[in-house]
C-alpha cells in the first residue's frame, strides 16, 4: 500500500521536475511556429495558426545558412584534429616512460590548461589573430578551437587507454605490427566507447563556444550559430518570431545529436565533467 | 599511473620504437596546446602591464593598470555581483541536484530516456538558454505574465528592475546548470560501495541516519569536485547574461566577465581588462587552494 502511494509520489515530482526541464523548450517551439499576432496575443501553449514564416525569414533575411555552415565547418575540423593530436599525445604518456616526469606533469598541464577561464584567454587570442590576419577566418576559430580541445582530450584519453592492458597490442606486435599500427588496429577499437563519449563531448563544447566566436569573428564569413542567435537580439524592437525560431535551429543540431548517440551521451557528458 | 617497474618498462619501450621517439607524438599537441592557452596567458600577464591609447600599444606602465583595477569601484561591484551571483546559484544547484541524484540513482522504468530528458538543459548552448528565457520572461509574450495574472498581480517585467532581474539570471543558471551536478553525483551514487550501506540497514538505520551517517560522507569527495568544478564555471558566466540583460538594469547582473568583455571590447582598454581577470584569477586561485585545505582539516 504505502509502497504503492510512494511510487505514484515518485512519478509525480519526476514529472514536474521534467515539466520544468522541458517547458522552456516547449515555449521556444511554441512562439517560433506562430505568427506575430498571436505571439503578443496572450500564453498560448501551442500554436493556433502554425506558420513556417519565421523559419523562411531566418535563412532569407538573417542569413542563417551561413552561420549553421560556418559551426558544422568548424566544429567537423577541430574536433577530428584535436582527438588525433589528443589521442596520440595520451598514448604516448600511458604507454612510455617518459623523461623530466612529464607523464604526470602534463596531465597536470592539460588540467589546468582547461581550467584557464575563457574570458581571460579573449584578449590576448584577439590581439594574436589581428597580428596573423585571422580575424573573422573560420582558419582562426578552427586553429583555436583545436588547441582548447587537446588539453581536454589528452585529458580524457589518458584515461581510457590507461585501463587498455599492453599485452594486446605487444600480441599484435609480435605478429609485425609496429607500434603505431597497433594502435590504430587494436587499441583504438577497444578504447572506441573512451573516444565517442570524448567526441560527444567536445563536439557540444565547441558547436556551444559564443565567447570566444563572439569576439574573434565580425561578420557571416566566420560567425557560428550562437553568435548569429545573438545578433538577433539586442536590436531596439526584438523580433520574437525569427529569434525563436533562431534558438530552435541553434538547439537541434545538439539534440538530434543526443538522439543519434543516446546510448554514449549521458556517459559521455558525465566522464566529460567529472575527469 | 601504472606500476610497471622501469627496467621492464624501458624494455618493452626499445621493442616499440617510433623512429624519434614518442616525444614526437607528444609535439604537436603541446604546441597546440601552448598556441592557445599557454603564450596567450604570458601574453595577458605582459598586457596587463602595457599602456593603450585607442587600441594601441604605448609603452609598459608597470603596475598602473592594477592600480586603476583596485581603485576602480565598478570593479569590485562587479566582484560583489559575481560573487553573490555564484554563491546563490551554487548552492541552489548543489542542493537541487542531490536531491535530484538521490531520487533517480536506483532503476525504474523509462529511467533511461527520463535522464536523458532531465539533463537536456546543459547541453544546448548558453545562448539559446538565454533566448528561452527571454521567451519566458519578456512582458507581452512570456508567461510570466501569464502566471503573475493568476495571483491579480500587474505584468512583472522582470528583467527590468534590479532585484527580479538579478533573481531571473539566477533561475536561469540553475535551470542550466542543476543538471551538471545532478550528473556528477548520479555518476558517484552508482559507484557507492553497498555492502556498508547493507550493513547500516541490517542494523535498523533509517533512511535520514543512513544518509547522513554513511551516503554523504562516502560522497563527500565527488560533491566536492561538482561544487568546484561548477564554481569555476559560474564565475566565468558570460553568454547568458550578455543575452538577456546585458548587465542591466543599470549595474545590477552585471557580472564581471561582462564588465571585463565591456572594457577590452567597447572602451578598448586591453591592459586595464587583462589586470582586472588576472586580479580575479588570482583571488579564486587563492580562495580554491584555502577552501579544500580547510576542508581537508575539517575532514581528517
Amino acid at each position: 500500500m504505502s509502497g504503492r502511494w510512494s511510487r505514484v509520489g515518485f512519478y509525480l515530482l519526476l514529472a514536474a521536475v521534467l515539466f520544468v526541464a522541458l517547458f522552456p523548450f516547449w515555449w521556444m517551439l511554441d512562439t517560433s511556429l506562430k505568427q506575430p499576432i498571436d505571439i503578443f496575443g496572450g500564453a498560448t501553449l501551442y500554436p493556433h495558426h502554425p506558420t513556417w514564416d519565421n523559419y523562411s525569414r531566418l535563412f532569407n533575411t538573417y542569413h542563417f545558412a551561413a552561420y549553421l555552415e560556418n559551426s558544422i565547418i568548424i566544429v567537423i575540423f577541430s574536433v577530428t584534429v584535436s582527438l588525433v593530436l589528443g589521442t596520440l599525445a595520451a598514448f604516448s604518456l600511458t604507454r612510455f616512460n617518459l623523461r623530466f616526469g612529464l607523464n604526470n606533469s602534463a596531465l597536470v598541464v592539460a588540467l589546468v590548461v582547461r581550467m584557464i577561464p575563457g574570458i581571460l584567454l579573449v584578449i590576448p587570442l584577439y590581439i594574436m589573430l589581428a597580428q596573423w590576419g585571422l580575424l573573422n577566418t573560420r582558419l582562426g576559430l578552427i586553429l583555436i578551437y583545436t588547441g582548447l580541445n587537446t588539453s581536454f582530450v589528452i585529458w580524457m584519453m589518458q584515461s581510457f587507454l590507461a585501463e587498455i592492458p599492453r599485452d594486446i597490442e605487444e600480441a599484435a606486435m609480435v605478429d609485425g605490427d609496429s607500434r603505431l599500427t597497433a594502435l590504430w588496429r587494436v587499441v583504438l577499437p577497444l578504447a572506441a566507447p573512451g573516444l565517442a563519449a570524448t567526441a560527444i563531448f567536445t563536439v557540444i563544447a565547441t558547436y556551444n563556444d559564443f565567447l570566444i566566436a563572439l569576439s574573434l569573428t565580425s561578420t557571416t564569413d566566420a560567425q557560428t550559430v550562437p553568435v548569429g542567435v545573438s545578433t538577433l537580439i539586442g536590436k531596439i524592437q526584438i523580433e520574437y518570431g525569427p529569434m525563436a525560431a533562431a534558438g530552435v535551429i541553434g538547439a537541434l543540431p545538439i539534440l538530434i545529436f543526443a538522439l543519434l548517440v543516446q546510448r554514449h551521451f549521458v556517459r559521455g557528458l558525465t566522464l566529460g565533467a567529472v575527469k | 599511473m601504472t606500476q610497471v617497474s622501469a627496467p621492464t618498462k624501458r624494455a618493452r619501450a626499445r621493442r616499440g620504437r617510433i623512429p624519434g621517439g614518442p616525444y614526437l607524438l607528444l609535439l604537436p599537441a603541446a604546441v597546440a596546446m601552448a598556441g592557445v592557452s599557454i603564450y596567450p596567458l604570458f601574453y595577458g600577464v605582459r598586457a596587463s602591464i602595457t599602456h593603450y591609447l585607442y587600441g594601441r600599444e604605448f609603452g609598459r606602465n608597470g603596475l598602473t593598470n592594477y592600480r586603476n583595477v583596485f581603485h576602480d569601484q565598478f570593479f569590485w561591484e562587479a566582484m560583489r555581483t559575481t560573487a553573490e551571483y555564484v554563491i546563490c546559484a551554487v548552492t541552489i544547484e548543489t542542493l537541487l541536484g542531490l536531491g535530484l541524484a538521490l531520487l533517480v540513482s536506483r532503476e525504474f522504468r523509462f529511467g533511461g530516456p527520463i535522464r536523458v530528458g532531465l539533463i537536456l538543459p546543459m547541453t544546448i548552448a548558453p545562448v539559446v538558454v538565454g533566448v528561452m528565457w527571454r521567451l519566458l520572461y519578456d512582458s507581452g509574450i512570456g508567461v510570466t505574465d501569464t502566471i503573475w495574472g493568476w495571483f491579480g498581480a500587474a505584468p512583472p517585467n522582470v528583467l527590468a528592475h534590479n532585484t527580479s532581474a538579478f533573481i531571473a539570471v539566477v533561475v536561469v543558471d540553475v535551470w542550466e546548470w542543476t543538471p551538471l551536478i545532478f550528473l556528477i553525483l548520479l555518476a558517484g551514487l552508482q559507484s557507492l560501495p553497498q555492502e556498508p550501506l547493507e550493513a547500516a540497514r541490517v542494523d535498523g538505520a533509517g533512511r535520514v541516519r543512513l544518509f547522513f551517517d554513511h551516503t554523504l560522507p562516502m560522497l563527500t569527495p565527488v560533491l566536492l569536485v561538482a561544487i568546484t568544478l561548477r564554481t569555476i564555471d559560474a564565475i566565468g558566466t558570460f553568454d547568458q547574461i550578455y543575452v538577456l540583460t546585458q548587465g542591466g538594469p543599470g549595474t545590477s547582473t552585471r557580472l564581471i566577465s561582462i564588465y571585463a568583455y565591456n572594457t577590452a571590447f567597447l572602451d578598448s582598454q586591453y591592459g586595464q581588462a587583462a589586470a582586472m581577470l588576472l586580479s580575479l584569477l588570482a583571488m579564486v586561485t587563492i580562495l580554491m587552494v584555502a577552501a579544500v585545505r580547510m576542508l581537508r582539516k575539517s575532514a581528517a
